[in-house]
């Protein structure tokens, strides 16, 4: 059986443990308390004269704190406890625990009480075989404080306990002899913090001046005021108002304050993912502009900080490139990996351009497109001087790093996500299709920013005329007559890869398609291959490569439907459109809970209920975030001018909806949209 | 034989930088540890220019390493990032103004273009 795990979040610090609250290394899964991509305590097993606890029940009180009910002996055998135990735990910057030890007898108890700790510091890279380390461990009883810590040269990882009652302390944790008065209670408070050291000793981050301003805010509160910032949801649809809820708080989970920025970015989510990837960082940014816009400025300007300034075939950077991941571990910085900064990602770099585009539309923020003309102009000359390495004017890739490189630098990045309808591998350099649609709009919303912003009419000028080139270009190389949609990609001599894939619904997203062309594309991405009911399939069934279960040739993503819905809508395939929206919407409704970042691409007739996979991290910044975008989509919200324009076009069933306060150039504006069932479409937009 | 830290700072010359975005400025100071002494370097960056000089004013950020890890920088055989995660160099301030001068360095001397790499025909890798 699957082992439950628990995680308490904050940014890019958790905790996993099991249903007791227990942490032990698992080669499967990152179990223990992490923060910086490293593994700062592996063990924490707590047990009562010497028998583990078993959960009687568990109160998730928000992402960052947990309280579990725990009585101890086996499972097996059930008496009536004269002992009970809570233990209640949160983690901000540093990890706490409150153990209560309750005696319910009415005599005194006298306990053993005792907390084994250990660290193996892994890199969260290595979770599925951890290197044996040499660590040390200091037990000072004096004070009460066990140290573990790990060091390589000058690197150097440490993680301190200290507990508020007395206890012995010994190099694998600390135990309490205790006498627990009757029908009183014991209590202590452990206390880990964690310390990535750098000048003098310190901590790393205590000598930056911009992770300081933020250290010791109150966690609640800023819960609090994030869902207060976001727009008001009223449904009819009662579930659909949870669902949202849902979405914001995992939001405000996966928010992390990066070492060189005071603000936070979005990581890409648990449990692999709790580091700032460009690409799920842009697209979740992309997707919550009406809902929570301030996850944007501060995802630009640290991806314009850390954008790619040379040549570098380890990193696979290049000057303008735009981040594909940022970590901060052993193996980052020893270059056992290549990602401390990594830039292997063929589309952050156009779809950089695109958000600072779409955040001026909604924010009118027109000081950050001042601030950032250097960096997107880096960008948008990236594509042409280094994106199209075959001269053909298409966005390509192919990688230099070629032990740890990605060989697949789209969204979909695994080595066979990109594959003919009969299994054979394309060469490279890759030019994928979407890269091409994301380029085109990248030109295009350049143009506009040159001529309103930058001062710069030459430069849009230019930019349009390459945007109308690569959109007539691509339309006669990539458009398959025969099949009536665009190949997934071109090999290097101009082959095509013809497999259907659910890329074509991101061409309708950039607008690169022209309009004659859209409704069979629209037609191809709700036909029983490609949708399952549940949302749009990676990879259409009956091609060879097609399976359900594999996450880049079958499976079905939330974030790849938010783009595709989005598209339909822009092309005014309203049905199809509330169609994939319906489908997303009801996973996430009957999964409850985070929306897992894929699920089996059965068909929803055959399974009824939606097939999750082992390797589907939850919650995930962009799947969170595409519930939200879809909820964006079925209102049409758009900014026009000064106003939000809204459009509804909301699935049958879903009944009235009302969002409030949308937050804008405008101030402040409200939605209203309703499905059609009582033949009414409401349709009313007001400002205030 | 690699040119040291010491002569490629003294080499950087006063001109525009078209890489470093026009609006970061700010001064740092790298402080190159020899042995027992400190040679200090301060770096003025503004509008895109960058002057050089050799004083232990105080700095918006101060970067600490070794010489032989300054040497390597400038070599193009360490990334400022790793070592920063390595420990072996040491910042404290605005760390913003560190990425401004990982522009400066050079990359790896054999780093490639992507277009020199997809000439060599359609290779499968």
């Amino acid at each position: 059986m699957r082992q439950e795990r628990v995680h308490v979040v904050a940014g890019n610090a958790f905790a996993a443990s099991d249903a007791q609250g227990d942490m032990e290394p698992d080669p499967r899964a990152p179990v223990g308390l992490f923060s910086f991509d490293t593994r700062f305590v592996s063990r924490w097993v707590l047990t009562i004269d010497g028998e583990r606890l078993r959960a009687l029940s568990r109160d998730d009180l928000s992402y960052f704190e947990t309280r579990f009910f725990l009585v101890p002996g086996p499972v097996d055998r059930y008496v009536d406890a004269d002992v009970s135990v809570i233990r209640h735990r949160s983690i901000d910057d540093s990890f706490n625990e409150r153990i209560t030890v309750l005696n319910h007898a009415a005599d005194p108890a006298d306990l053993v009480v005792r907390m084994d700790i250990g660290a193996d510091f892994a890199d969260t890279a290595e979770i599925r075989s951890p290197q044996h380390r040499r660590t040390s461990a200091t037990a000072s009883s004096a004070d009460g404080v066990l140290r573990l810590r790990y060091e390589r040269d000058r690197f150097s990882r440490e993680a301190i306990i200290s507990s508020t009652a007395p206890g012995h302390v010994d190099e694998g944790g600390i135990t309490y002899r205790v006498t627990v008065p009757a029908n009183g209670q014991w209590i202590t408070d452990l206390h880990v913090g964690m310390t990535v050291r750098g000048e003098g000793g310190r901590d790393l981050r205590s000598s930056l001046e911009t992770h300081r301003q933020r250290v010791g805010r109150d966690m609640r509160e800023d819960l609090r005021e994030w869902r207060g910032r976001a727009p008001h949801l009223a449904a009819e649809r009662e579930s659909l108002s949870d669902v949202y809820q849902g979405a914001l708080t995992d939001l405000a989970a996966l928010r992390y304050t990066p070492l060189s920025y005071p603000g936070q970015v979005p990581v890409g989510g648990l449990p692999w993912a709790m580091a700032l990837y460009g690409r799920d960082a842009i697209v979740t940014c992309l997707q919550t502009l009406p809902f929570t816009p301030e996850l944007t400025p501060t995802t630009l300007r640290v991806l314009a900080l850390a954008q790619g300034g040379r040549l570098d075939d380890e990193r696979d950077e290049e000057p303008g490139k735009i981040l594909g991941e940022l970590r901060y571990g052993e193996s980052a910085g020893f270059g056992d990996q290549p990602t401390a900064l990594y830039y292997g990602a063929a589309d952050t770099t156009p779809l950089f351009v695109v958000l600072l585009d779409e955040y001026e539309r909604w924010s009118g923020d027109a000081a950050l497109v001042r601030e950032l003309r250097h960096p997107a102009r880096m960008a948008l000359d990236w594509i042409d001087a280094y994106g199209d390495p075959t001269g053909e004017g298409y966005l390509r890739y192919q990688r230099r790093n070629l032990s740890k490189g990605l060989v697949n630098q789209g969204w979909k990045n695994s080595p066979d996500a990109i594959v003919h309808r009969d299994g054979r591998e394309p060469g490279f350099p890759r030019a994928t299709c979407e890269l091409q649609g994301y380029a085109y709009d990248a030109k295009l919303r350049g143009a506009r920013l040159a001529r309103e912003f930058w001062d710069d009419p030459a430069y849009a000028q230019r930019l349009e005329r390459e945007a109308a080139a690569l959109k007539e270009r691509f339309d006669r190389d990539f458009w398959l007559p025969g099949r009536g949609y665009y190949a997934l990609a071109l090999e290097p001599d101009g082959t095509r890869v013809e497999t259907l894939t659910s890329n074509i619904g991101h061409l309708l997203w950039s607008g690169i398609v022209p309009e004659e062309r859209s409704a069979d594309l629209a037609g191809h991405l709700l036909s029983p291959q490609l949708f399952t009911g549940w949302g749009v399939r990676t990879l259409a069934e009956g091609q060879l490569p097609y399976n359900p279960v594999g996450a880049h040739v079958g499976a079905v993503w939330p974030s790849d439907n938010s783009l595709v819905a989005a598209g339909l809508r822009r092309y005014h395939h309203d049905e199809e459109a509330a169609r994939v929206a319906a489908g997303v919407l009801a996973v996430a409704e009957l999964l409850g809970g985070p929306v897992p970042e894929v699920i089996a691409g059965y068909p929803r007739e055959v399974t009824k209920y939606p097939v999750q996979l082992p390797i589907a991290g939850r919650p995930q910044s962009w799947a969170s975030g595409a519930l939200l975008m879809l909820l964006g989509t079925i209102l049409g919200l758009r900014p026009c001018g000064d106003n939000l324009l809204v459009s509804p076009a909301v699935p049958e069933g879903f009944g009235r909806i009302e969002l409030l306060d949308v937050p804008g150039r405008w101030g402040h504006a409200d939605a209203y949209g309703r499905d059609r069932s009582d033949g009414s479409r409401g349709r009313r937009s007001r400002l205030r | 034989m690699a040119m040291s830290a010491a002569e490629f700072l003294e080499r950087l010359s006063p001109r525009r930088r078209p890489e470093l975005p026009e609006t970061t400025a700010g001064t740092l100071r790298l402080d190159l540890h020899d042995g027992g002494c400190t040679e200090h370097w301060y770096l003025t960056l503004h509008d895109q220019c960058l002057d050089v000089a050799r004083s232990a004013d105080d700095a918006d950020l101060v970067v600490r390493a070794d010489r032989e890890v300054f040497d390597r920088l400038v070599a193009g055989r360490t990334h400022v990032v790793a070592a920063l995660m390595r420990n072996e160099l040491t910042v404290q301030g605005d760390i913003r103004l560190l990425l401004a001068l990982r522009r400066i360095f050079p990359g790896p001397p054999d780093a490639r273009h992507p277009r020199d790499v997809a000439g060599r025909g359609a290779a499968r890798r």
